[in-house]
């Protein structure tokens, strides 16, 4: 009876555990740090690439967990913006990992919502998390790139965090374990957010030939490829389901 | 035998290994949501195991012990519009499934913080009874004064003080002469594996928040059905003066005594002392009052908590040497909590449980075997919702037949979504 219940537990305990390491959906980073040789970065005046990202999937926010035990309704939140795609090239020009000034960003806490929801910057740059709510909020990320673990701190105050490695840092709040977003960080400057509509431009790109990829909540599309002529332009469009 | 069969446990077994593996691919990270957001279903998953606990320390409400559990919750909430929310948990411990939460919660002016819920509804009284989920409870063991099983029972009663001092230390399992003559555990002061059933009202306005209950039972037997026509009143009133900081106090008092019990201990006898037969509505008189007070701070990577309950039965006496009027009890606990990095805690619990003395025909003792208790461990995040915690609990007990220490390592793996 013993031994029977001694195996009950652990072999709950090590399905438990292989079924939940392997439905883990954090995204295999995008982002890579390896130019392709496709052109020099020399004369050559620059092209963009501009375009559109539809979403046809239905994207949802993470949901507050139903909270059984809380005493009373707990107090809205604010809704994240998951409409905003990231386009980047796959692959950079030579001359784009030149170190350059890494400049600062800003993701608040508001409402119980990171905002914005996605961040893209590059490596070097020091992203500050303000708290803009009266009660805690504690951001951490488990993630490859860049582990941290803020604390918790209060309303008006902000601590700050350097992402010196290219890739998809996962963000979220301890104590709300409704609030995520993402940084991605990219080891070049060739990547665009998109607007409301989905739009992207990624301006300055030196001429020749580039895998492109478009981002969303963890999924990406497959690279396409485009060549981007001497002061040219290129629209290029995605669809992610 | 306290747990199921090996049959059932074996099935039970296949069931979660077979579950799990078909599931590899699809468990969920987050809270599942359908029908446009309007329902969320949450859950959590854990699996805790420790060596044999001779000494009954980590045993439950429901006779097993918590050190030795798969414990399942799925709860789940439906919004109807913007004033009512349905909400529900269902939790299986080892092989048991049952009904935890049901309830439905009313919010009547959207633009107040002020709810009212009705059903089975969440604690009123304490700061940890909320907060029992393995995601919330930085150790593996729980709080003294919300698992230790005392030798008070709702169901049975000691006639004499002499009967009382010598089930000292057998809260887990024991007789009693008046009332059920079943061999069943005690209660702990305040229940953390129940949840009662009534009326709750709750409301915040800046800093502080106030909760009002009538339920079924009392803070250390809820009920579904009330087994003794009298209610219980309990209150919370919480503080956050400032971010981090939470302040409650919270009371309790409702009739503890079943009828069945209060009836069997008032029979007139000419041997007994009690007054007589009880008239209708008497056992009320026989209740369970509480008071509590807890305190958590928090800031940067650690947080602080503190909570202390007093408890207080009355009983019929029934023979002499009789019980006192009051059959008092205090829990106390301290613990904290600390991140070291991302992905790593370490944590700490220190906490006794002491009783009132009571005078027998050859001597003065408390009612109940005194415990105390530290716990020691960590946990490590496997990933956001994948915690694998570690324990070490050294138990003392001051008196009583069963074993006066045990030192239980234990390891849990918690899995929620």
């Amino acid at each position: 009876m013993k031994d029977a219940s001694t195996l009950f537990v652990l072999c709950s305990l090590a399905t438990l555990a292989a079924s939940a390491a392997s439905s883990s959906v954090v995204p295999v980073p995008l982002v890579s740090s390896v130019a392709r040789p496709a052109v020099s970065a020399g004369a050559q005046a620059n092209g963009a690439i501009r375009g559109r990202v539809e979403i046809r999937r239905v994207v949802t926010p993470m949901e507050r967990r139903p909270g059984v035990a809380e005493l009373g309704t707990p107090p809205g939140r604010g809704v994240p913006d998951l409409r905003r795609s990231v386009v980047y090239l796959e692959s950079a020009p030579r001359g784009a990992f030149e170190p350059s000034d890494a400049g600062r960003a800003v993701m608040d806490q508001r409402n119980e919502t990171f905002v914005p929801h996605v961040l893209a910057i590059t490596t070097g740059t020091i992203v500050d998390f303000p708290n803009s709510d009266k009660f805690y909020h504690n951001v951490f990320s488990l993630s490859k790139t860049k582990p941290f673990d803020l604390g918790r701190y209060a309303t008006g105050n902000s601590r700050p965090v350097r992402f010196d490695r290219p890739g998809i840092v996962r963000v979220f709040c301890d104590i709300h374990s409704h609030m995520s977003a993402f940084i991605l960080v990219f080891s070049h400057p060739f990547f665009a957010l998109t607007d409301a509509e989905g739009r992207y431009s990624i301006d300055n790109v030196p001429p020749g030939t580039y895998g492109v990829v478009a981002w969303n909540e963890g999924t990406s599309s497959d690279p396409k490829t485009v060549t981007v002529p001497d002061r040219g332009l290129v629209e290029l469009d995605f669809t992610l389901r | 035998m306290k747990g199921p069969g090996t049959a059932v446990r074996l099935s039970w077994m296949l069931f979660v290994c077979v579950a799990s593996t078909a599931g590899a691919q699809t468990l969920p990270s987050e809270p599942i949501s359908i029908a446009g957001g309007r329902v969320t279903v949450g859950g959590d998953v854990t699996g805790t195991w420790g060596p044999d606990d001779p000494g009954f320390f980590n045993d439950t409400d429901y006779g097993h012990s918590a050190l030795r559990m798969l414990r399942i919750d799925v709860s789940a909430a439906v919004k109807m519009g913007p004033h009512f929310t349905f909400l529900g948990e269902v939790r299986s411990e080892n092989t048991t499934v049952r009904p935890y939460a049901l309830y439905l919660r009313i919010r009547p002016w959207t633009a107040r913080e002020f709810d009212i819920q009705v059903g089975r509804v969440p604690p009123t009284f304490g700061a940890f009874a909320r907060r029992t989920y393995a995601s919330d409870n930085p150790l593996i063991g729980y709080p003294l004064g919300y698992q230790y099983m005392t030798t008070m029972r709702a169901d049975a009663l000691a006639q004499s003080v002499d009967e009382l001092l010598q089930k000292r230390s057998q809260g887990w399992g024991f007789l009693y002469s008046v009332g059920n003559r079943a061999f069943l555990g005690g209660v702990a002061l305040v229940s953390a594996f129940r949840w009662d059933t009534g009326v709750q009202v709750h409301g915040t306005a800046g800093m502080l928040s106030a909760t009002a209950a009538v339920t079924a039972g009392t803070v250390s037997n809820p009920l579904f059905h009330d087994d003794n026509s009298g209610r219980q009143v309990a209150g919370r009133v919480e503080l956050r003066p400032v971010a981090g900081l939470v302040a409650g106090t919270s009371l309790a008092w409702g009739p503890f005594l079943s009828g069945d019990a209060a009836r069997a201990a008032t029979v007139p006898l000419p041997a007994r002392v009690a007054p007589g037969n009880l008239a209708d509505g008497e056992e009320k008189a026989f209740t369970q009052t509480a008071w509590g007070a807890d305190l958590e701070y928090s800031r940067d990577h650690y947080i602080i908590r503190f909570e202390t309950i007093v408890s207080a039965w009355r009983l019929p006496a029934v023979r002499q040497p009789a019980l006192p009027s009051s059959l008092d009890s205090l829990a106390t606990y301290i613990e904290g909590r600390y991140k070291l990095r991302p992905r790593l805690y370490v944590a700490a619990r220190v906490e006794n449980l002491a009783f009132s003395d009571v005078t027998g025909t050859r001597t003065t003792l408390g009612w109940d075997a005194p415990v105390s208790r530290v716990e020691v461990g960590g946990g490590y995040s496997i990933q956001r919702n994948l915690l694998l915690k570690l324990a070490y609990q050294y138990n003392k007990r001051g008196a009583g037949k069963e074993i006066p220490e045990a030192h239980l390592p234990a390891v849990q793996l918690l899995f929620w979504f």
